[in-house]
């Protein structure tokens, strides 16, 4: 039997039902539209032609940059998950009540600043003349090019996403319950091999969780890869920046955004089914 | 120091910070044996389980099994498997992934590990369950996952947590005569920490009994139940009658001064001593008239009646305001006025009674 829509339910989900309608669904839908209009000498009209379609998926470039960017976004959530663990381990396992809070209080600050004057800031540490390569020259080492390599754009996804990630690791250890972490101990369980067997295990929806949101946030990130990584290789971000400079190509662009958009659902889908496996409701 | 003494406590003292857990503990456990420590929460006996186990450090004393000392020894490297109140069964593995984790975590080959985890299975009777998720069993059946996956190792010994305090009290029951059969079958040392006197007295061979960090009494339960060493064992147990008093040699024999007047006491006792006596509602007897011959007696006013089963209790009162209570079969009961406020005489023979000291 279906429940009546209650009034009072209905006050409180509607503002937020009419957003997601008017800010996403239509947008969307105008996207999907958009992606099979034509641009004639630099005129958008509107049609119905999968021109942009057959255009963008035949170009080799095209791939590349979805290959490009589905590896770099992949090696970024691997990356910061790995590098965030320990931080929210020790967070979780060895702070006070007092100190924890305070850490997680220090994981909150970076989001003050923009993301923009974040990576800004990171070039003046890794350009050719920038503090690192002149501390690096003072004992007689380098210069190293460090600004506009893969490697800058990969400081770039952490500094964007680091926070974040450890905060939602975190969620998921300090609910762990410490009983199962004793018992593993008192199996023969060292304190190392309870983290891969017992620790893990248990935090695995938030650790997952954890790594798609960094994926996501690589995946669509535009700041990175152009301002610490030079724009090269070529991401999907910037792909879409040089289709809609060159010759009013907003169709193309609009076919680039909605692959994005449909790799990404695939992805959370994916994250999501296997960060819940095997747990019953 | 005996063969036959697996775990022995010297002058262990536990403190967190500045308050005293436990307070200078000594007493040993036997091999073989059933050993039940009681006594109410925060009495420190689950910290002196976990000490055991090396989850918790002594801050003074030693700790030895099978005669050398433990206390540097980590849980890990110890061999003193625990069963939790919490039962604390991993949910991201299933039944038989459970049972193994211990052999695994020993380095123990796969098809070996899973032929001995099916064996201690088919032993607790939950082989149909070896492929579910801890979600799916039952408060019953997770209690056998948990002590299939502590005893797959064979220890020497187990030790438990209160472990059936979550379950109903027909499986509590069922539970205790499981518990029992497997120490008898195994042979392994239980130690049960529970605040319940009717597990500590059903499944142990023998009870200590703790109080703010302290023994209070170690022994039999019938030794217990009987000989109370203390006031506070005996009201612990509840199921004694407590007349306070100092001692005095009178004319005939030694004698309890109490507000109810001097009650005889059949042994010899340290004049001018403050004690309790203490009367097990079982042998404390009414009746309509004063009883002659050498029994002590008050006179009480019936307040209530409980029937319990078999047995019914009968709530009294004394003119000073003490409660008394008398436990007898119906039949026993049949031919006396237990209408409130009647007036009757409680009596026991001095030979039931026992003298305890204070505190």
């Amino acid at each position: 039997m279906r429940r009546p829509i209650s009034l009072y339910g209905l006050t409180f989900s509607l503002p937020l039902l009419i957003w997601q309608v008017l800010f996403f669904v239509f947008p969307l839908l105008f996207l999907v539209a958009l992606s099979f209009w034509t641009v004639k000498n630099f005129v958008m009209s509107p049609d119905f032609d999968a021109v942009n379609w057959t255009t963008m998926y035949d170009r080799a470039v095209f791939w590349q940059a979805y290959g490009t960017t589905l590896a770099l976004a992949a090696a970024a959530s691997v990356l910061t998950s790995v590098l965030a663990f320990p931080a929210s381990y020790a967070i979780a396992f060895k702070m006070s009540e007092t100190t924890r809070r305070w850490a997680v209080f220090l994981m909150v600050i970076p989001f003050f600043t923009s993301y923009l004057v974040r990576v800004y800031s990171w070039q003046i540490f890794l350009s050719d003349n920038g503090i690192i390569n002149v501390i690096l020259g003072g004992i007689g080492l380098g210069p190293y090019q460090m600004l506009n390599t893969v490697g800058a754009t990969m400081i770039g996804y952490l500094t964007l996403a680091f926070p974040l990630v450890v905060l939602l690791q975190l969620f998921s250890l300090v609910f762990i319950d410490r009983t199962l972490i004793e018992a593993a101990h008192n199996m023969r369980c060292g304190r190392l091999r309870t983290v891969f067997e017992v620790i893990i295990p248990s935090a695995r929806t938030g650790l997952v969780i954890a790594a798609l949101f960094c994926f996501i946030l690589a995946f669509g990130d535009f700041v990175s890869p152009v301002y610490l990584g030079g724009g090269e290789p070529t991401t999907l971000s910037i792909l879409i920046t040089d289709t809609t400079k060159s010759g009013q190509q907003w169709p193309r662009a609009a076919v680039i955004a909605l692959t994005m958009i449909g790799t990404l659902m695939v992805v959370a889908f994916a994250a999501v089914k296997f960060a819940y496996k095997g747990k019953s409701k | 120091m005996s063969r036959d003494i697996l775990v022995s406590f010297e002058g262990v003292v536990k403190s967190f910070g500045n308050f005293i857990a436990v307070q200078k503990l000594d007493f040993e456990i036997k091999k073989g044996e059933f050993l039940a420590i009681m006594g109410s929460s925060g009495c420190g006996k689950t910290t002196t389980l976990r000490m055991l186990a090396g989850l918790e450090a002594p801050t003074k004393g030693v700790i030895r099994l099978s005669g050398k000392p433990i206390n540097d020894l980590p849980t890990w490297s110890r061999d003193t498997p625990m069963v939790w109140q919490s039962l604390a069964l991993f949910p991201f593995l299933n039944v038989i992934e459970n049972v193994e984790f211990a052999l695994k975590m020993r380095g123990v080959g796969k098809a070996e590990r899973r032929r001995r985890a099916e064996q201690w299975l088919d032993r607790m009777q939950i082989t149909e369950f070896a492929d579910r998720n801890i979600s799916q069993l039952s408060g019953g059946q997770r209690q056998r996952v948990a002590l299939a996956r502590s005893l797959v190792v064979e220890p020497e010994i187990l030790l438990l947590d209160e472990p059936l305090s979550a379950l109903d009290a027909a499986l509590k029951v069922r539970m205790q005569s499981v518990l029992k059969n497997l120490q008898r079958e195994t042979g392994i040392t239980f130690v049960y920490v529970t605040h319940s006197q009717s597990e500590a007295f059903s499944m142990a061979d023998r009870v200590v009994i703790m109080s703010r960090g302290k023994i209070e009494q170690i022994g039999t339960p019938q030794e217990i139940y009987r000989t109370p060493r203390t006031r506070f064992v005996a009201d612990f147990l509840g199921s004694s009658n407590l007349f306070s008093g100092q001692v005095r040699s009178g004319t005939s024999g030694f004698e309890l001064d109490t507000p109810m007047g001097p009650l005889r006491l059949a042994a010899p006792a340290a004049s001018g001593e403050s004690a309790t006596l203490t009367v097990l509602d079982t042998q404390t007897h009414l009746s309509t008239t004063a009883p002659a011959g050498n029994v002590n007696f008050v006179p009480v006013k019936v307040i209530g009646e409980e029937f319990v089963g078999a047995t019914a209790t009968v709530y009294l009162e004394t003119a000073q305001g003490q409660e008394i209570r008398v436990q007898k079969g119906h039949d026993e009961l049949a031919g006396l006025p237990l209408a409130i406020g009647q007036p009757l005489y409680a009596w026991w023979n001095p030979e039931d009674g026992h003298l305890v000291r204070e505190s």
